[in-house]
């Protein structure tokens, strides 16, 4: 009985602290920082140093400069095609998996996944020399006869931008895809099959439908990613290859106006944060249960 | 009671010790400098001539320099090693010592532009001399000598159409501004008026245009320019990113724009808290000699004050780089020129 006593409120204080920590982590570590950020973007700065009083100073420069919301609006554009290119070449990719039998299937996956492994940097370096001028690209193409001469049209600009981040970002696309698709029971395209439909029309009916939830979290992934990225537009975007990374970026080095940065990150969070909402509402609404 | 005595007998002696390391600290000379300006073989040399001991602390960026200066109120170091756009500050904040360059012997023997220090702005303050010239690069103009006949003389030809699309510019807005200036013939690059501003940022988008891309790094200019067609390319890193290019077999060469090159110069300088300013002194000097100089430029690849080197010709006209007006406003308007389409 005294034994029972002592151990139970020992328990239920560990199982306290598990709980404080659970959420204690997040909030210190990710609802904290965004709570400072969304603070300093009511915060101005002058001759270099912050000044610590509120204003919304900062979201009219946003909205009212004309610099801002075109570059915004064309980041947005951008990354909505980064994201739909993705799904295209994703989708096949890995449809063609889930047709693999047993090991293979995985094999061929982790092959797929090994980009990734690979630092950011080093990859876009690659993927610049590929698309140079005197590049892998341009020289394939001339030896092809497809190009009379080297072109500068994928390198510099936004054509690039948009070749990089779909080549950076295609593995986190066709992840969720291959998960959704794997997910979709045999016995209903058995069933399909059984009741006489063809191949098109059970891929249309079933497999289509029930895989895309993996589809909305994969573009929403790929935009996520690609409209945070800075790097990518950094190197290889050139003179017309300008977004609303690059700006962002350029505020907290040489500039020095952390509280505009923050609030044109509490732009971009906004739009991010849409994204992923939709990501997710799509990926609920349609999903099995099986 | 004999380990007590035992105890206290080894505490004196530690504390003995201890003072006297600290004693023998305390006659050295104290130096804060960019790693490679007081290398251990001069540092070496320079004991032996003078006996004077020499504690070196090296330094990362401009900012830990002028923490670690204001942090002991230029307590901490008797000599130091700053730049002409920084040294304004620290005289404001009197935390440097003027300098009595007659003790400085090897200062008569410096190359003529630095020889009259009252022309070498930003080292003066009324009439008395603060920093010593000691090292220095210039920002100038890298060409393919293939591809760009006659050798270009001033940075307009950024702007030539013949090289569209063949030239690699520096992403930094105060830097552009300056320069962009300077082409346009404006006296003080560093201190521009509306209209000035105006007009260069108007010149900037023609740049632009011109322009395959703006590159950050030594390294990924060197990338850019091997991946691609480029004759021309604004140097910010000078004769280090001009000698790599050379290394990977690129025929290029280096030329200061007539109309003057930005160029950054550090200085000696000694700080307000100096133990023993002869010691200063006889440093700043050593440091001034054909040898030090020589030895400085073969390692780092940067210009000195005595001997003439590829950062700069005796004609070529040099701007030290100086703080610019309103570095923000800088920024904003070069985040307008890359976004204008």
């Amino acid at each position: 009985m005294s034994k029972a006593d002592s151990t139970l409120p020992a328990e239920r204080r560990l199982s306290l602290l598990v709980t404080v920590l659970a959420f204690a982590l997040p909030v210190v570590f990710v609802l904290v920082p965004l709570a400072i950020f969304l603070g300093y973007s009511f915060f101005s700065v002058d001759q270099g140093t912050i000044v610590y009083s509120l204003s919304l100073g900062n979201y009219v420069r946003f909205f009212t400069d004309p610099v801002f919301l075109p570059v915004f609006w064309n980041t947005i554009v951008l990354c909505v095609s980064v994201a739909i290119i993705c799904i295209l070449l994703a989708y096949p990719a890995a449809y063609f998996l889930t047709t693999l039998k047993g090991r293979w299937r995985y094999a061929l996956l982790m092959l797929l996944l090994v980009p990734l492994l690979m630092s950011y940097v080093i990859k876009i370096y690659a993927i610049r020399s590929i698309l140079g001028l005197n590049g892998f690209l341009n020289k394939a193409l001339v030896t092809l006869g497809i190009l009379q001469e080297p072109s500068t049209l994928f390198v510099f600009n936004m054509n690039a931008i948009l070749l990089t981040l779909t080549l950076l970002l295609i593995p986190f696309a066709i992840l969720p895809i291959f998960l959704s698709l794997e997910r979709i029971p045999q016995v209903l395209l058995r069933a399909s099959d059984d009741l006489g439909a063809s191949g098109l029309q059970t891929f249309l009916r079933i497999t289509l439908p029930l895989s895309l939830p993996g589809v909305a979290s994969a573009a929403s992934f790929v935009f996520v990613l690609a409209i945070g990225d800075f790097l990518t537009p950094q190197m290889v975007g050139g003179i017309s290859g300008f977004t609303f990374g690059r700006i962002l970026y350029s505020q907290f080095g040489t500039a020095y106006n952390w509280p505009f940065g923050a609030a044109l990150s509490v732009a971009l969070a906004v739009v991010v944060i849409a994204a992923i909402l939709i990501g997710e509402r799509f990926g609920r609404n349609r999903g099995i249960s099986v | 009671m004999g380990l007590k005595k035992a105890f206290l007998k080894l505490a004196t002696i530690g504390l003995g010790i201890g003072l006297m390391t600290s004693a023998a600290l305390a006659a050295n000379l104290r130096v804060l400098a960019w790693d490679g300006y007081a290398d251990a073989d001069w540092v070496k040399d320079f004991t032996a001539a003078t006996g004077i001991g020499v504690d070196v602390v090296f330094i990362g960026s401009d900012d830990e320099i002028w923490a670690k200066i204001k942090g002991s109120e230029g307590q901490d170091f008797d000599v130091f090693a700053v730049n002409t756009a920084q040294l304004q500050r620290y005289i404001k904040a009197d935390l440097v010592s003027p300098i009595d360059v007659t003790k400085l012997a090897n200062q008569k023997e410096v190359l003529p532009r630095f020889r009259d220090l009252t022309a070498v702005s930003g080292v003066t303050k009324d009439g008395k001399v603060y920093g010593i010239p000691f090292c220095f690069d210039s920002i100038g103009l890298i060409y393919d000598t293939d591809k760009v006949k006659p050798a270009p003389t001033s940075m307009s030809v950024l702007w030539d159409p013949a090289y569209k699309g063949k030239v690699l510019a520096y992403d930094n807005g105060e830097h552009n501004f300056s320069f962009t200036a300077l082409t346009l013939g404006y006296k003080d690059p560093f201190n521009l008026n509306e209209e000035q501003m105006a007009a260069v940022k108007a010149k900037l988008v023609e740049l632009k245009r011109n322009v395959l891309s703006f590159y950050t790094t030594a390294d990924e200019a060197q990338q850019i320019y091997q991946n691609n067609d480029v004759a021309l390319i604004w140097a910010n890193y000078g004769q280090q990113q001009v000698k790599a290019l050379q290394k990977i077999g690129a025929h290029v060469a280096y030329v200061n724009p007539s109309e003057g090159a930005l160029a950054w110069l550090d200085n000696w300088v000694i700080s307000k808290g100096v133990r023993d300013n002869a010691a200063a002194e006889k440093w700043i000097d050593f440091m001034l000699s054909k040898k030090v100089g020589g030895e400085l430029s073969e390692r780092t690849g940067f210009g000195n004050t005595v001997t003439e080197t590829g950062s700069a010709g005796g004609n070529d006209k040099l701007v030290w780089l100086n703080n610019v007006e309103d570095p923000l406003k800088r920024s904003d308007m070069w985040n307008e020129v890359k976004a204008t389409p």
